[in-house]
């Protein structure tokens, strides 16, 4: 964790940097302002420090190191419960299928995706409720 | 505290869902499109990116065809021309390359970190249906009255807008890639969170493959990236379908379409390299029997890269003469110190190692050789007073075939060579291997070394034609014959792949090359549903390795009672 944690805040540190050299250079050299790359690089560094702040805020809440951080763990001191892993699904495809009727409609004409409405609904419900009622409830 | 609970090591079946719906033999189709498990989705994509490579191959091969000589209508109009380079160009970034790195990340990323799977199975599956949809919707422009998307593989605006470019055919590139975009940042999502939050415990960071380590930067730099693509696109598409104004050349569009695409564009270009450094990387130390000479510099590379490639992009942009020159000069000669290191440490690799040429490794040679040519003509690009001479002509294209073609082709192959035990449980056939590679090794350098002095002497890229007094013709006649050979070179792959599926011995170890070092050789080939039985002890960046060779004594001496000892270290 600590590591992951490093790495996003070199990256944010090393895009914050060049944020500030990017603009002042081409301040320096052209007399204005390149917004859009500054913007760019400025945002790719809002996003490491984003992810590199969350990690942190984990690595506080979840008290010592992790077996999986810690170089002489053996396998067995790992969390037992590996947790729930869907073992198939409908609901990716359908979902998916949906997504890419209401983006084949933004295309070709309007009215077609709002036949893809429904669709993309009633899989977000069936997607979220799957592992939640009826047959497959856990 | 000496008292463990038993813990049962088989997951019962739940109540009625007994295992008889997939045995059965009508359903293997049904089981396919609806799986969660990470390694039938990994196959999905490199089966799906692999057909995709065939495609564009073939307009890669009309387009050879069309310029064997002068005056030649191969193609039927111009029109067409231009639609197959830029589908060509967008199939091999976007629905190739980009999507191979997320089948092999998926395939061996969990393996390599003792995961059962990824963190979010059924996102997996929803990444790849988009990527699928998506592609699907990009290509299907070919079967529209006015063809495919025909403004270059980087639509630039203005040329992009309704205006220059009507028809569907560009509306649904534009939203394919839109959609197929979200599903490779969806990707990366689930690629992250798993290799952050479900190492198996001992395999701290630094202890991970190379391979995971690429796969965990190159997915940082999807979601630096790919979220501007899919910005930019669906400003293009609102563009051309609602008629906005966000690409007007009026309000200096043209260079707003140009930043978004390169800021993109560029770290796209890694985005397909990395993973394939990743995989060179695990195979050179397997066929020297020696471990990666400069482990960590290896990982301080790969992200002095990613870090660097987010701050090239404009060095695409130098003939637009507003951008800031020095800059993006100095930046991109920059990226070629780790790139450097890299190459370095994989030659050091091999240095004084037990090599054994098994195809695998020839085809990571393959990778070595064509990647550094392209390498240092990159160096020549990134100079902007050469640049501006061959900005725009073939010396570009050969350019960056060598750097794309070079990593993410042989690569993929010495990829497949050396996992395909792990994804079949059959060894493919090694003279096969070998006759493949030489093929493709030739035909490729036969095929795009010419093109330097092509782009030198002056033809620009995408020209559907050209006359007999340009003086290029025997040289397009070479390039049209390498790209021939190369096309050959797929009959002895595909030979290769029937022969073994069919006659090929079943193998029956976890580790058949026999010096695989990381996780995904300490498991039986193929895996079974969630990759492991049991996990050797983890006390270095090759687990595999330590448990099958405990000859050598790599391990530090077992303590009695080794949480005592980790407790009295702490």
């Amino acid at each position: 964790m600590k590591t992951s944690i490093a790495v996003l805040w070199v990256l944010a540190v090393y895009f914050f940097i060049l944020t500030a050299v990017y603009t002042v250079w081409s301040l320096i050299d052209t007399n204005e302002v390149e917004w859009i790359g500054s913007v760019a690089i400025g945002l790719s560094g809002v996003l490491s420090m984003f992810i590199a702040f969350y990690l942190q805020i984990q690595l506080k809440n979840q008290g010592g190191v992790l077996p999986e951080d810690r170089l002489e763990a053996d396998i067995d001191e790992g969390d037992p419960e590996i947790g729930f892993y869907s073992p198939w699904s409908w609901w990716p495809l359908v979902i998916a299928a949906g997504t890419a009727v209401a983006f084949l409609g933004l295309a070709v004409g309007f009215w077609v995706s709002l036949y893809a409405i429904p669709i993309v609904l009633i899989s977000l419900i069936g997607w979220t409720y799957e592992y939640h009622r009826g047959y497959f409830a856990r | 505290m000496t008292t463990t609970a038993p813990r049962p090591t088989v997951t019962e079946t739940p109540q009625g869902l007994s295992n008889a719906r997939v045995a059965k033999k009508g359903n293997v189709f049904v089981d396919w499109v609806t799986t969660t498990d990470h390694k039938k989705i990994g196959y999905l994509y490199l089966i799906t990116s692999f057909a995709y490579f065939l495609i564009g191959g073939v307009m890669a091969l009309v387009i050879r065809a069309q310029l064997f000589a002068p005056g030649l209508e191969i193609v039927a109009t111009k029109e067409q021309y231009n639609q197959l380079f830029t589908m060509h160009g967008t199939i091999m970034l976007l629905m190739f390359a980009t999507p191979l790195f997320a089948g092999f990340v998926n395939v061996l990323m969990p393996l390599q970190i003792g995961a059962p799977d990824v963190a979010f199975p059924r996102l997996n599956a929803l990444a790849y249906w988009f990527f699928n949809f998506g592609s699907l919707i990009a290509v299907a422009g070919f079967l529209t009255p006015q063809g495919a998307a025909a403004f270059g593989w980087f639509a630039y605006a203005p040329l992009s807008s309704q205006t220059f470019s009507p028809g569907l055919g560009g509306n649904l590139w534009v939203f394919g890639l839109g959609l197929s975009g979200f599903g490779t940042i969806l990707g990366a999502v689930n690629f992250i969170t798993t290799i952050i939050t479900m190492r198996v415990p001992g395999m701290t960071m630094w202890r991970m493959p190379i391979f995971t380590w690429n796969a965990l930067v190159t997915s940082i730099l999807v979601l630096l990236a790919f979220p501007v693509l899919a910005a930019a696109m669906l400003a293009l598409g609102s563009d051309r379908v609602f008629g906005s104004h966000v690409y007007d050349a009026a309000n200096g569009g043209a260079i707003l379409w140009q930043h978004l695409f390169w800021f993109f564009g560029h770290p796209e270009v890694y985005i397909i390299a990395l993973p394939f450094f990743g995989i060179v990387s695990e195979i050179f130390p397997v066929f020297s029997r020696k471990p990666i000479f400069g482990y960590k510099t290896l990982v301080y590379a790969t992200i002095a890269i990613a870090a660097l490639s987010m701050t090239v992009w404009a060095h695409h942009m130098y003939v637009t003469g507003s951008v800031l020159l020095p800059f993006f000069a100095l930046m991109t000669m920059l990226i070629a110190v780790p790139t450097g290191v890299k190459i370095f440490n994989w030659i050091g690799t091999m240095w004084r190692g037990s090599v054994t040429f098994d195809t695998p490794l020839v085809f990571a040679l393959g990778f070595l050789i064509s990647f550094v040519f392209g390498g240092l003509t990159g160096v020549i690009l990134a100079s902007p007073p050469l640049d501006f001479h061959v900005s725009d002509s073939y010396f570009v294209v050969a350019h960056f075939h060598y750097v794309v073609f070079g990593t993410v082709v042989f690569a993929m192959f010495a990829g497949f060579y050396f996992w395909w035990p792990k994804f079949t449980g059959k060894m493919l056939n090694e003279s096969l291997g070998h006759i493949h590679f030489w093929v493709l090794f030739i035909g490729f350098h036969l095929t795009f070394l010419i093109q330097h002095w092509l782009g030198v002497m002056g033809m620009p890229r995408r020209y559907a034609t050209y006359l007999p007094e340009d003086g290029f013709t025997w040289m397009n006649q070479l390039s049209t014959v390498g790209s021939v050979f190369l096309a050959l070179s797929m009959i002895p792959f595909f030979l290769n792949v029937y022969l073994t599926a069919r006659n090929g011995p079943k193998v029956t170890v976890n580790d058949p090359w026999g010096f695989g070092r990381s996780l995904e050789w300490a498991t039986s080939c193929p895996p079974p549903r969630h990759n492991f039985t049991s996990i050797p002890r983890i006390r270095s960046e090759s687990p595999a390795f330590d448990l099958n060779h405990p000859e050598l004594d790599l391990l530090p001496a077992v303590e009695s009672s080794p949480k005592a000892a980790a407790g009295a270290k702490k």
